[in-house]
């Protein structure tokens, strides 16, 4: 029976997607791309892209899709995996602007998995899997952020095959799953075109975001494979690696997808969030080994700048920020610091003075943070890269749920990754049979009648 | 959960005010960029399909393409959402009119208005839908589809996401669910590019078209590029650049130009490691040295430690001892090193790999037209190293000077670096030259204290670079929660098991050494000028340090003049060498 909440749910996710870019401060799960249908109530799925684990399991990279709607009897419980063989250092993932379909992946063999998500939400499948991402794209290695554009994926590089360094490459491919082109970042040797107002122009990459209304696509620069494969300590104590971080992000043209400005970000500048306001011409960054915010913004004369604007912890012990998250009303950003564990709030009300308001250990190590889009439910896990990760007992792998009430952290669910014998638990996407006009497959109360009932 | 659907019902409602007027109502925000300055690359090709115009005739898709360039919207006539299909409308009307004064142009242009609702949006309705904007006079067909199974395949292909929106009571609407999307197509019906609502705007639009109208032109006058010229390496066996003996090739074993360019295929494959992500190029990089200026120390596959810096490989034909710790004596041995150690190429036996590169389709044929016979563990090692033994570079300032007599070759700088080198600074003691030639090593393995040092190190604090120009000391405690532990390193000891071998390591050449950082077998010398510091210290001290090692006294200027020196091995054929390595496909 199709329930009218659920048409009006699938409604508004599915308009939202077409009238964000024009309207006021609307949410989704706050990091996603702005032309994607957004889950705007309460997620069914969280999708945990894992890493798989010598000695843990199958030991294949799988993702793990998670019931963490509290109204089932499965909340909090994994209720489906799929393997897809090997160890590729899974990492990111990202939907496809209809949300459809799930790209995950491999920094390490530049293997691209996609799920079909739509077919039946709580159950996964892999359809396909592109496995000549290098050969097709002119020897780009690392997908690394998969990014919803239209019509087409805009797939971030970290590396080359030419001698796995930094140089790299923006990809983009069609939804169907096919090459289309390849963008190289500006370097010294070739700028391509763009101003280099800074002293770097690496060729470096990493995220990818774009403000359609302001014509602008951001790409920040973290390390080529060498570095990124590498044993986290064995790197540091290694002069020559440390050398080999981004230090730059550039701006580009999204509609020619050319380079504009290469800006100085020195130390590894990872992800990208932009705020959502239509008045809110900025985005933030934060870099990796200084540990510093940036504001990436546009100036009262229409030109795009780039600007430290806060420390993130005691930068000299390198508590290495990672994953970021803005709140929907572009007045909170969550930062993640893997060396110590914590999770981090910063209040951007003014982008240029954040202030840290909050912190809380989520873990021995933390990496990534996803919020749902009324920012009351914060999901966290551990993994940061294979080989990144402690050691030890300090190799915790969860996934973990906390409410937010706006001033504590509580926990409502942890899943030990490894006791479950999953490996290492990396990205979340979410997902919901509301985006699909579909509904759990047991027959249940309906959604409405429940609410009526409160 | 109340919260969340209570704010569902909300924005629903609210919708219409608060929901801005999309750009494309409104004068462009940004600076369009000129027709022809970009490009629009190929998204996919464009599907066919069966339709209707508003007249009734039945058409394909496809006659509809081709002849011109194509604008394809899918709407349906009676949605209401002003920034869903109206917009879509609207956007064409706009070109449309835009156009009328840009005959050449518009004569070039075909716009299609599709509806995905069949059941209501008929020919008739379609007509009269399409009426208010025919104005123009631009070619504007209004088009819908015989039922919903004969639209459906084409909304597949286009990826149009479009659901019917049910009241409570199961009853469609009338409206849809859909994420707008145009799509501009080229007239070898390829899609080139997909609008939604923010980039949907006649401006862009119109200058898409002029990119691709003005493509033609465009493609006629590239330039073609010419393909490097590859090196003729068999040229270096008659004559090896000026310093430099014959080659060493094995009876069992001649070089042909075949088994260079198979070998040269091999070496640069990443097939041939265990999960496709690793050739032998990973490592011994052509660009920089053969060696790998951005780690100390490799890693393998999967980023598995390996514990010694990467070698490089000119001049390998002539090294009686290879590996850092000298455990092979020829290359066709050497070669199953890497690609069989387990944190190298991480092959997990010889017959899998010959499996594999057996029934790769670019390697069919390859062996038996080289060797007369299918690929096995000999030949696959054999054609491998013979594209390594032909990596031969000398010819360097130095050559030309010292070999070549052409005095002004090299600085006076260069000149007294010489000499200290064969003297004071008694490098040559190992580093050897000979009045004919000179391959700059000994051939032989010494303890120069740096393995000692790695092995029995205090845990001192680490600098860590963190950004250009900032550092900081990072506490052991802190990098030891993030490190595997260290494998240790004993150099030859390992092979011998001999402890007055402990941490000896072969002698390489100084033949590119200025192309060949970091330094040592643990690559823990950064520089020219430290590696020369090291050595003017007389090494680490340890009970094995080879009594060659001791305190050299140079002044600062000595030291100059012996880097200068260093700087002058650099071979006069490393830009072929590389440009040839640069234009081998890389197997991925």
């Amino acid at each position: 029976m199709r329930i009218k909440i659920s048409a009006l749910m699938r409604s508004f996710v599915l308009v939202i997607g077409s009238f964000l870019l024009s309207g006021p401060a609307s949410a989704d799960e706050t990091c996603q791309s702005p032309y994607m249908a957004k889950i705007t109530g309460q997620e069914d799925f969280v999708y945990v892209w894992t890493l798989g684990m010598e000695g843990v399991g199958d030991e294949q990279d799988k993702l793990v899709t998670v019931d963490v709607n509290p109204k089932s009897p499965h909340f909090g419980k994994v209720i489906d995996t799929i393997s897809v063989g090997g160890r590729n250092e899974a990492h990111h993932s990202g939907f496809t602007d209809d949300r459809q379909y799930l790209w995950a992946g491999g920094l390490d063999t530049s293997k691209i998995f996609i799920f079909d998500v739509h077919t039946d939400p709580a159950h996964p499948r892999l359809t396909k899997v592109i496995t000549d991402f290098v050969e097709k794209s002119g020897g780009v290695v690392g997908p690394h952020t998969m990014y919803a554009l239209p019509g087409t994926m805009m797939i971030t590089g970290l590396s080359n095959n030419k001698d796995h360094g930094g140089r790299t490459a923006l990809v983009e491919y069609s939804n169907a799953g096919d090459y289309i082109t390849t963008h190289w970042i500006p370097t010294d040797d070739n700028l391509r075109g763009a101003v280099k107002t800074g002293q770097y122009a690496d060729g470096y990459g990493y995220d990818v975001r774009v403000l359609p209304r302001k014509n602008a696509m951001f790409t920040s620069s973290f390390t080529g494979w060498s570095n990124y494969m590498m044993d986290f300590g064995k790197m540091l104590g290694d002069a020559e690696a440390m050398k080999r971080f981004g230090n730059t992000v550039v701006q580009w043209n999204l509609h020619t997808r050319q380079p504009k400005k290469v800006f100085d970000v020195p130390g590894a500048p990872l992800e990208i969030r932009c705020a959502w306001n239509p008045n809110h011409n900025y985005c933030f960054t934060t870099t990796a080994l200084t540990s510093k915010i940036w504001l990436i913004y546009e100036d009262k004369h229409g030109q795009w700048q780039s600007k430290a604007v806060a420390d993130i912890g005691n930068p000299a012990k390198i508590p290495l920020p990672v994953d970021i998250s803005i709140q929907s009303d572009d007045g909170m950003l969550w930062v993640n610091t893997f060396m110590d564990g914590k999770t981090r709030a910063f209040d951007i009300s003014d982008p240029f003075h954040p202030k840290q308001v909050f912190e809380q250990k989520i873990g021995a190590q933390v990496n990534m943070v996803s919020s749902s889009w009324d920012g009351k439910r914060l999901y966290y896990t551990s993994s940061l890269l294979a080989n990144w990760d402690k050691k030890g007992k300090d190799n915790e792998q969860y996934l973990k749920l906390y409410q937010w009430n706006g001033q504590q952290l509580k926990q409502q669910f942890a899943i030990d990754f490894i006791k479950q014998k999953l490996g290492r638990a990396h990205q979340m996407r979410f997902g919901a049979y509301s985006l699909y006009a579909q509904k759990p497959a047991q027959p249940e109360q309906s959604v409405l009648a429940q609410w009526l009932q409160h | 959960m109340r919260d969340a659907l209570w704010m569902l019902v909300f924005c629903s409602l609210l919708t219409p005010v608060w929901a801005d007027l999309a750009p494309g109502y409104k004068p462009l925000a940004f600076k369009a960029d000129p027709p022809g300055s970009y490009q629009l690359p190929v998204i996919e090709q464009a599907a066919d399909g069966e339709v209707i115009d508003s007249e009734g005739h039945h058409l394909k898709l496809h006659d509809l393409m081709g002849d011109k360039v194509v604008l394809l919207s899918f709407i349906y006539s009676t949605c209401s959402d002003i920034n869903g299909c109206p917009l879509a409308t609207a956007v064409f009307h706009k070109i449309s009119r835009r156009l009328q004064k840009q005959p050449d142009i518009a004569k070039k242009i075909r716009l299609l208005t599709l509806s995905f609702n069949p059941l209501q949006d008929t020919p008739e309705a379609m007509k009269r839908y399409g009426q208010g904007f025919k104005d123009s006079g631009l070619d504007w067909l209004f088009l819908t589809t015989a039922s919903e199974q004969q639209l459906a395949p084409i909304l597949a292909h286009y990826r149009q996401n479009v659901q019917k929106v049910y009241d409570e009571r199961g009853q469609f609407t009338g409206t849809f669910s859909h994420l707008l999307k145009v799509y501009l197509i080229d007239t070898h019906k390829q899609v080139r590019n997909i609008y939604s609502v923010d980039f949907l705007h006649a401006d862009t639009l119109i200058n898409d078209i002029k990119t691709l109208l003005s493509e033609n032109t465009a493609e006629k006058t590239l330039a073609k590029t010419q393909p490097a010229a590859a090196v003729n390496f068999l040229d270096y066996l008659q004559q090896p650049p000026l310093g430099l003996p014959a080659i060493p090739v094995p009876a069992n074993n001649p070089i042909t130009a075949d088994k260079i360019a198979l070998g040269r295929k091999l070496f640069f494959d990443r097939r041939l490691s265990l999960n496709n992500t690793f050739s032998c190029a990973m490592c011994h990089i052509p660009e920089q040295g053969f060696s790998s200026h951005e780690m100390a120390t490799a890693v393998g596959i999967e980023g598995r430690t390996v514990r010694r810096n990467s070698p490089t490989i000119y001049n390998v034909a002539y090294l009686t001892r290879l590996f850092h710790d000298g455990r092979e004596y020829n290359l066709e041995q050497q070669v199953w090193g890497p690609l069989l150690a387990q944190n190298e190429m991480g092959n997990p036996s010889i017959g899998s790999l010959l499996e594999k590169v057996r029934h790769l389709s670019d390697y069919q044929g390859r062996f038996q037209a080289v060797f007369g016979r299918d690929v096995d563990m000999m030949n696959l090692a054999q054609a491998i190293a013979s594209y390594e033994r032909v990596l031969v570079s000398a010819d360097s300032p130095f050559d030309r000077w010292y070999y070549g007599k052409q005095e002004n070759a090299v600085s006076d700088k260069v000149k007294r670096g010489f000499r200290l080198f064969t003297t004071k600074a008694q490098c040559s003691q190992c580093h050897r030259i000979t009045e004919q030639y000179a391959l700059f090593t000994d051939n032989q393995l010494h303890n120069t204290g740096v393995g000692y040092r790695q092995s029995m190190g205090d845990k001192i604090p680490q600098k860590v670079q963190l950004a250009p120009g900032v550092l900081v000391d990072v506490a052991r405690d802190i990098i030891e929660q993030v490190a595997e532990p260290k494998p240790n390193d004993l150099g030859l000891y390992e092979i011998t098991q001999k402890p007055a071998d402990l941490w000896k390591y072969r002698t390489p050449s100084l033949r590119n050494i200025a192309l060949t950082a970091p330094y040592m077998h643990d690559g823990s010398l950064a520089t020219l000028k430290e590696l020369i510091q090291f050595y003017n210290r007389g090494g680490i001290a340890n009970k094995n340090l080879d009594p060659l090692l001791h305190p050299l006294h140079l002044s600062t200027t000595e030291m100059d003049d012996l880097e200068a020196f260093l700087n002058a091995l650099t071979g006069s054929n490393v830009n072929a060498i590389v440009a040839d390595a640069l234009a081998q496909p890389v197997g991925n």
